[in-house]
Parts: structure tokens; C-alpha cells; sequence
């Protein structure tokens, strides 16, 4: 019986086929053009977790909970798309000598697509803020907030507890063996719209704090690239059945807001996530050439000090547009600039796939080139 | 169709590695001298990023707290008078409710929408259109405030002088030159 008569000969030739291919592509560009036009709504970051980096695309309908899958997301398309060039490769593709350079670049494109994977699953993207002068050894990833719980007792240094944003819901008691209390969290907003409190305000539900001033109110979260949500929490330290106050803490806020309890001091800061690194940078220098006579950005460059302690480093490093540094696992781009050229912005980037999409280009670039040297040399031979 | 995700074994070691990036971590660290402030970019900074201005002659600039960005101390007049600069994101329920809280803290009666344009003065600065109010409490001890509002960046700033009369009298011409100083600090 021939293969393809089989129900599975029917389904393997079904995922090799070449229309199989081209509707994957299709939809490929499709998506990228949603992409593209959601990037205006919803910012970059956003339009390409919804379109690009998910399975299945979700619409929710206006005032409803409800979510309906409406096309297939880049996940899904590049994993068929991956299923379908293996087929397509290891059913259709001849295994001999003369073929080896198309099964390098097909290799190399399978690659590609596992790079992908690797990095929509593993890469952590966060910034670096640095003042010059300034000595910095963790970097922030703005778009998550972390509650700090800090024992500030010590003098010469602070014991911080940092619960990261999904464990703040509302209702949630949490404990830690660091911490002589829970955290009750009865409020959570995404954004929320912090203000003075105005006489005909209902009382306050903080006790303590600056919050006890003010008022806060849940606002629809925004996504714009150059927008900032004012994540809120109204939170209640608990030890041993009594409250210890309760705090609204944002990110919006400014100074901390804390209690002593039992002879020592704590302090409560709801800050962007932050990834603490083995190692510190000092920014040195941080130059902003421009082109003569113009206010046409030339050059962005930050002359850093590293510094890591585990290893003795202690050297200079210079950042600078397309040359990012790469230490430690992680790549530190020149990403923005401000305060009058005395602060630079590093984007961190912790991939471990990096290399990925480099190798599956090589691997395509010598499948090519071999595939087609054999052609050429059998072309030379048949004139001859 | 949530089916359709669990075809992926992708999907597991996605939460697997998200569920390795959220848990509740301690660590000992460097004391740090002020946490960040509304779009503020480095710790430390006590002023929040997105204006910058210049401390006029005679006055303290003092380093914020709470929901201040910064206090001003002004030379010693008969009275106490001082200048507060607080940054707050969003509209901070815009400018009829703020104008109206100013009126609540002398004790004044509320405005009306219709009657803002009436009380308003628009400063220009290098940040853009300040709105001033300048409004004095009827009471014996006469209270007066001059503040002025302006949103820079999805940030509104609020910039208020409040005290007696006569020590309000005598600082605001410095206020207003602070204000018409503002600056962008945008990137």
C-alpha cells in the first residue's frame, strides 16, 4: 500500500506539503501587519506579546470577559511552519551528496525558528538608568512591579524582601521567613490615578503612610511605549493577628512609607522589578556627539567601569550605538540618554539563545553556497 | 481552544520559567539614599525626572519627601510662607478639582468650570503653558497661594507657594520667575 493512502502517509504528507507552506507564510504576514497597525493602540511591547509571541490571538468583546481566539498567533504558525519544513525535509528531501547544501540551509532554517522559541521563552529584557558618577550593580524592568519590603535597622546596609507583582493579588496573605509578619493585599490596580484627597472623599482605607492623604482610584491600564501605568497596592503588614497599618504603595510615590516593630525599622516601596547582577557598572563618562552645526545625533557612548568582586575584574568598558557590551550573560545596549547628557539608559538583555540566529544565518550562508558551487561545478562540467 | 495550547510542550516550559522568575527573593544591599520618584530614572535622585528648573536667588532648595518632589525654603519674611513642588502621574483629576482643592485649603467656596478662565493666568515656560492661580483666604490671618500646574509627559507637576499674605506678596515675583524657568528634561 503506498504511504500516502495510510491515514498518517496522509497527515505527513499533508504537513510537507508545499500549500502548507505558503498559507503558513501568509498568515505570517498577515500577523505582521496586525502587528504593525496594533503597535498604535497598544505599543510595541504589547501588539507583539498579542500578535507575534502567542499561540492563538485573543479578542475580548467591549464590556465582557469573555475571550475568543481569532486567528492563529506567531507560535503557532512558526511551529507548524517548523513541523512543516522537517517533513518537507526528512520525506521529500534527497539524501545524497548533491543535496548536502540545501539540507545545511534548511538545517540553518529550522535553527532560526528554534532561536525564536528560545528567545520568546527565556530572554528578559530590563534597563539600566545610570547617572554619571553613579555605581549601579541591578537594572529594572519597568513594564513588572515587585513589592520591597526593607529592613532598614542596620546602618550599614538593608535587608530587602522583594515579592514580585503576580503574588500581589487582592486577598493574598503572604509570608516569608525573612519577615516577622505577613502581607495581607487588599487592593491591587494595574494603573491607577493618585491624587490629594479632597473633603468630600470617603475616609481613607490607609491608616499610615502618605496614602492616608491621599486618594486612589483604579484607572484603565495604558501600554503606549513612552507611558507609564501607576501600579497601586493597598497593603496591611499582619503579625500574629494585629495589623501593623495599613499603606497604599505605588510606584508613583516617592519617599518610603514603614513602621517600627520590635525594636526594628521597615520600610515598604512598590518599585519596578528589579534583577540584581553579580557585578557593578559605574558610568565614567557619557558622551552625546552630535553632527556640526545641526541637533542631529552623531554618536551616544558610555564609558562604564565593571567591576566584579567574585572574579577580581575591575576594568573599563565602552557602550556605544551597535556596540553593546556583553558580560556576564547579558548584553548592555545604549539605549536613551537624559538629564542633560548626565544620564544614560542601558537596555539589559538576557538571552541565552543569542547565538542562535547567528549559527542558523551561517548555516544558511554555507548551505547556499555549497548548493549552488555544486550546481555551478556540474554546470562547468556539462559545458566541457 | 485552550486545548490547542497544551498541543505544546512549549507552553509548560514557558511557565516553567515564568514560574522560576516570581518568587519572593531577600538579598542585603547597599543603603540607598532616596527610592525612585515618578519617572524618575536613577535612585538617589530626590528630584523626579521630566523638569528641571533654577533655585531662585535667596531660597533653599530642601530635598523632597512623601509626595514632594522638592520644598522650597524662602528668606525669612514677618510671617511663614513656603514653596512645594509635588509630581503626580496622570491628570491628577485636572484642573477644575485641583483649583478647587486650592480654594478648600483657604477655606474658599468652589469654582464653577465657567469661572477658571476668569482666575487663570497661563505662564510660559521652557516645559510648555503653566496654569497660575493666585487666590487669598478671607479669614483675620489672611492665607494666600499661588500655584501653578503643568503636565509634562503624562507627569502633572504642581508648583505652590502658600503662606501669610504679605510673605506671599513678596515671594511671588521670585515664584513666577521659577516657573518661567521650568525646563523639559525629556531624552
Amino acid at each position: 500500500m503506498p504511504r500516502s493512502a495510510t491515514p498518517a502517509g496522509r497527515l505527513a504528507s499533508a504537513l510537507s506539503s508545499m500549500k502548507l507552506t505558503l498559507v503558513c507564510l501568509a498568515l505570517l504576514m498577515i500577523l505582521v501587519i496586525a502587528c504593525t497597525l496594533a503597535q498604535v493602540p497598544l505599543g510595541t511591547h504589547l501588539a507583539v506579546e498579542r500578535t507575534i509571541r502567542s499561540f492563538l490571538v485573543w479578542w475580548t468583546p467591549e464590556g465582557s470577559s469573555l475571550r475568543i481566539p481569532v486567528f492563529p498567533g506567531g507560535g503557532l504558525v512558526g511551529a507548524v511552519l517548523l513541523v512543516n519544513l522537517l517533513f518537507a525535509q526528512f520525506l521529500k528531501l534527497e539524501r545524497s551528496r548533491r543535496k548536502a547544501g540545501l539540507w545545511l540551509a534548511h538545517l540553518g532554517l529550522a535553527l532560526l525558528f528554534v532561536g525564536e522559541f528560545a528567545t520568546a521563552l527565556f530572554q528578559v529584557e530590563s534597563q539600566m538608568p545610570i547617572e554619571v558618577g553613579q555605581t549601579r550593580d541591578y537594572s529594572e524592568d519597568t513594564r513588572l512591579m515587585e513589592l520591597a519590603v526593607v529592613d532598614a535597622t542596620d546602618p550599614a546596609a538593608d535587608t530587602v524582601t522583594s515579592i514580585p507583582q503576580s503574588l500581589l493579588t487582592p486577598g493574598a496573605e503572604i509570608a516569608n521567613s525573612a519577615l516577622p509578619f505577613h502581607i495581607r493585599v487588599k487592593h491591587w490596580y494595574d494603573n491607577s490615578n493618585l491624587g490629594m484627597r479632597q473633603p468630600s472623599d470617603p475616609p481613607s482605607e490607609a491608616t499610615g503612610g502618605i496614602g492616608a492623604t491621599l486618594s486612589v482610584r483604579e484607572a484603565p491600564v495604558v501600554t503606549a511605549d513612552d507611558a507609564q501605568n501607576a501600579a497601586a497596592a493597598l497593603i496591611e503588614p499582619v503579625a500574629n493577628g494585629q495589623s501593623l497599618g495599613t499603606f497604599w504603595v505605588s510606584n508613583a510615590l516617592g519617599a518610603p512609607q514603614g513602621f517600627a516593630r520590635e525594636g526594628r525599622s521597615w520600610r515598604l516601596t512598590l518599585r519596578p522589578r528589579r534583577y540584581y547582577l553579580p557585578f557593578s557598572m559605574t558610568l565614567k563618562e557619557f558622551k552625546h556627539d552630535i553632527y556640526p552645526g545641526t541637533d542631529i545625533p552623531k554618536n551616544f557612548s558610555s564609558l562604564v567601569r565593571l567591576r566584579n568582586e567574585a572574579t577580581g575584574e575591575d576594568r573599563d568598558a565602552l557602550i556605544y550605538m551597535n556596540n553593546p557590551l556583553r558580560y556576564g550573560g547579558k548584553t548592555f545596549y545604549q539605549a536613551s540618554f537624559g538629564k542633560d547628557d548626565r544620564l544614560s539608559v542601558f537596555q539589559v538583555v538576557r538571552n541565552p539563545g543569542w547565538l542562535i540566529p547567528y549559527l542558523s544565518c551561517v548555516l544558511v550562508a554555507l548551505g547556499l553556497l555549497l548548493h549552488f558551487g555544486v550546481k555551478l561545478s556540474a554546470s562547468l562540467k556539462a559545458v566541457r | 481552544m485552550k486545548g490547542v495550547n497544551k498541543l505544546f510542550p512549549l507552553v509548560l516550559l514557558a511557565a516553567l520559567a515564568a514560574c522560576q522568575k516570581d518568587r519572593i527573593e531577600t538579598r542585603r544591599v547597599a543603603k540607598e539614599a532616596s527610592p525612585a520618584m515618578p519617572g524618575a530614572a536613577a535612585d538617589g535622585a530626590a528630584r523626579p525626572a521630566g523638569l528641571r528648573w533654577t533655585t531662585p536667588a535667596g531660597w533653599k532648595e530642601l530635598a523632597g519627601n512623601g509626595m514632594r518632589a522638592a520644598t522650597f525654603e524662602l528668606p525669612k519674611g514677618p510671617g511663614k510662607a513656603e514653596v512645594t513642588v509635588v509630581a503626580l502621574p496622570g491628570d491628577v483629576g485636572g484642573e477644575l478639582a485641583n483649583v478647587n482643592r486650592w480654594r478648600g485649603q483657604l477655606a474658599l467656596p468652589p469654582f464653577a468650570e465657567d469661572q477658571l478662565a476668569g482666575a487663570r493666568a497661563s505662564v510660559r515656560s521652557g516645559a510648555g503653558t503653566v496654569l497660575v492661580y493666585d487666590f487669598t483666604g478671607t479669614g483675620e490671618k489672611k492665607t494666600r497661594l499661588v500655584a501653578g500646574m503643568i503636565q509634562v509627559s503624562g507627569t502633572m507637576w504642581f508648583f505652590k507657594l502658600m503662606g501669610d499674605e504679605k510673605d506671599v506678596a513678596a515671594a511671588k515675583p521670585a515664584f513666577l520667575k521659577l516657573v518661567e524657568g521650568l525646563k523639559s528634561d525629556a531624552s
